[in-house]
């Protein structure tokens, strides 16, 4: 599983090293614009540059939770980033609200992705299968205590297959030849954080 | 006659003063005119226009209905937002689809593995982000449009995000991607330019009131304070102590 997770991430990473492309750092425009539309009244206009700038904000909003959530998998000594730890970062980082509804979203996507695992056509191995089995009421009933949040983190392992299935099918071969197509890759920045303000000041000039 | 002339003014202004601020202390009427500037210079009071007593009428009866339409536009705001989270909840509940999103994994996965710390990333994590992002840029969308409306314009602008970004603590992070170009001219935005916040300000004040702190004129309200021909005359010196800039925002301050 975790040696899945690196090979997926190892062909991109060498794509983005060979030809780095700045709009890869944010998320598409024409996405975040529908999005921001949802939130305004019908009659309402969006400046570019008031689009863009929130295309520059949401990726800081990323990489500050990824920062935060990367931090307690380093101190727990675990390497892979859940759901979880996303959650956990965003209560310390003060988006108590957020957790609410993304609580409720997890689970429903735990839910969907364990019927999935269920019904395919590539059963998990036993162990996983007990654990998930026994993990989901004690875990959802724990969340919050430490011993829940291993379970949790328990199940969230052993879900990664199904999940992996899942991102695969969500990804059309056809989206992603496209995507390689184009030579989409990422250029590597030391701080994360000073990418957009980098982008910024290249803007400038 | 100067001289005669002078301590009627001081005096009048002196009274009014300590009506409208008590705390606040003048200097002596019968001070000559270096130890007036050195004075003047350690205040600190709001600038108002000639006719204090009048002024100072009006401009609590202004103030006071500032307020209230401050307090009225942020309850409203409050309940917006309110009404955004139980929106958020309903939407959720709602949710039977998990294969379509409004944002693109793989360029989420990709922001997430430009800290190169991340080593491993579940399938899951990219999906709570999708949804995160979706209700962040909802969310930062809303507060900045409150801006937009508060300066009646239909278009929302960069300098409405900025605005967002000041007003919201959970939003400091983002503080150096708006230069504080935006920021200023936020002030010169707000539809009460003429008006000084008094008290303690609600959200939008803190906002408007950093011009102010920016900007202190106290010969220029030593002036405004006295009113007088003669005493105009001594406004020139200080004037010329002040720097350009100072002056030209003093002056929009005024618009």
């Amino acid at each position: 599983m975790p040696d899945s997770d690196n090979d997926e991430s190892g062909g991109p990473s060498n794509a983005d090293f060979s030809s780095p492309r700045e709009q890869d750092r944010f998320l598409p425009i024409a996405n975040v614009s529908r999005i921001m539309k949802k939130a305004l009244p019908a009659n309402a206009k969006i400046s570019k540059d008031g689009k863009e700038t929130v295309q520059e904000c949401v990726s800081e909003f990323i990489s500050f939770i990824t920062g935060e959530a990367s931090d307690k998998c380093q101190r727990e000594k675990r390497k892979t980033i859940n759901g979880d730890d996303l959650l956990w970062a965003m209560t310390t980082l003060g988006f108590e609200d957020y957790v609410e509804p993304l609580k409720l979203y997890l689970h429903k996507f735990r839910e969907l992705e364990g019927d999935k695992a269920a019904a395919g056509s590539q059963p998990p191995p036993p162990p996983s299968s007990t654990h998930n089995g026994a993990g989901v009421p004690v875990g959802y009933g724990m969340y919050g205590a430490g011993g829940g949040s291993g379970m949790i983190m328990m199940m969230g392992q052993p879900m990664y297959p199904p999940a992996a299935s899942s991102g695969y099918s969500q990804q059309p071969p056809h989206h992603q030849m496209s995507m390689g197509g184009k030579g989409g890759a990422y250029g590597h920045c030391d701080g994360s954080s000073s990418s957009p303000s980098g982008l910024r000041r290249h803007d400038g000039l | 006659m100067e001289p005669s002339s002078q301590p009627q003014p001081a005096m009048g202004v002196a009274a009014g003063g300590s009506q409208v601020y008590p705390a606040s202390a003048y200097p002596p009427a019968a001070t000559v005119a270096p130890p007036a500037v050195a004075s003047a210079g350690l205040q600190s009071v709001q600038p108002f226009p000639a006719n204090p007593a009048h002024m100072s009428a009006q401009h609590q009866i202004v103030y006071q209905q500032a307020q209230q339409f401050h307090q009225q536009l942020q309850q409203q705001q409050q309940q917006q937002l309110q009404q955004f989270w139980v929106e958020r909840m309903t939407e959720i509940e709602a949710t039977a689809d998990f294969r379509n999103h409004n944002l693109p994994l793989a360029r989420i996965k990709k922001i997430m593995k430009a800290d190169e710390d991340v080593r491993m990333i579940s399938a899951e994590a990219p999906v709570v982000f999708a949804k995160a992002c979706e209700i962040f840029i909802l969310e930062l969308t809303l507060r900045s449009w409150m801006h937009t409306e508060e300066n009646k314009r239909r278009t929302l602008q960069k300098n409405d995000i900025a605005a967002a970004i000041t007003r919201t603590d959970i939003y400091d992070f983002l503080v150096d991607i708006v230069p504080r170009d935006e920021m200023k001219d936020d002030g010169i935005g707000l539809p009460r330019p003429g008006l000084p916040p008094m008290g303690a300000p609600a959200d939008a004040y803190p906002y408007y009131y950093m011009p102010q702190q920016q900007v202190p004129g106290p010969g220029m309200v030593y002036g405004a304070q006295q009113g007088h021909p003669v005493t105009y005359l001594w406004q020139d010196p200080q004037e010329q102590q002040e720097q350009a800039p100072e002056e030209q925002q003093s002056l929009h301050e005024r618009d």
